[in-house]
């Protein structure tokens, strides 16, 4: 038997983070699309509980202007 | 009396100093006025938008942590709403679980020490991932750190401060980042 692949655990997890803070622009934009909408838990692998919690983070700061709500091509 | 914390984004009208001002007389003031105490404040400085408001491209950013009664928090949106110096606000109640609050600065500072880190890191050890001949890819697939690394390393060796290149260098790099 080959050994089992290690399981992925999600990185918010990983690193104890109770909160997300929408001020935090650099970290929410590592879990949006190349257009700019919410990536989904199946491809970033974040579990549910802070999947919620960046989603509510996301939108805050799209409100905000803080990240972009959409790409244009120029 | 509960947590809340107000973001603000003042208009590109006035000065820095004005804005600093105008923070004072209509947010802090009008908050204590009614019987809040503020228990963090932060301004930002100037902050490009990622999409344009009011046909403004950038503007003043100011955050505030403070406790109030919850029945006039609609007193404040109503002085805010009205107020033509704010471009906008948001009200949020602050989560009991959220960590105490940081500035601006100590979050940036925090982010570049990591990605140095990195830099250190995927330089001293290139060889780890490269076990199979199909490896080279992995290095390639972080692409917008990837892509940002190695711009300001090319950049910087010719210069002989390399301190004050970096700076700069950053400073470009979140122009940039903000304009997509
Ligand atoms: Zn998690």
């Amino acid at each position: 038997m080959p050994p089992k692949p290690k399981k992925f655990i999600c990185t918010f997890c990983r690193n104890d983070v109770k909160h997300i803070d929408y001020k935090d622009s650099k970290l929410l934009s590592r879990f949006v699309t190349y257009y700019r909408s919410i990536q989904s838990r199946f491809h970033t692998g974040v579990c549910l509980k802070h999947q919620k919690q960046l989603a509510s983070a996301i939108k805050r700061a799209r409100n905000m202007a803080l990240i972009a709500a959409v790409r244009y091509e120029k | 009396m509960t947590k809340y914390e107000v973001m603000a984004i003042l208009s590109n009208a006035l000065d820095e100093a004005q804005a600093k001002e105008e923070t004072k007389n209509s947010i802090v003031n009008k908050i204590k006025e009614l019987g809040g105490t503020i228990t963090f404040e932060d301004f930002w400085g100037t902050r490009g938008f990622a999409y344009m408001i009011k046909g403004e491209k950038w503007g003043y950013y100011f955050v505030v942590q403070f406790e109030i009664d919850g029945t006039k928090i609609n007193e404040l949106k109503r002085d805010w709403n009205i107020d033509k110096n704010l471009t906008r606000f948001m009200i949020t109640s602050v989560d009991p679980k959220a960590p105490a609050p940081r500035s601006q600065e100590e979050i940036k500072k925090e982010w570049d020490a990591m990605e140095k880190e990195k830099k250190i890191s995927e330089a001293e050890s290139p060889k780890k991932g490269t076990r199979r001949p199909a490896a080279p890819a992995k290095p390639a697939a972080p692409a917008p750190v990837a892509e940002k690394a190695p711009a300001p390393a090319k950049e910087a060796k010719p210069a002989p401060k390399k301190d004050d290149v970096d700076k700069k260098l950053d400073a470009i790099l979140e122009d940039s980042s903000l304009d997509l």
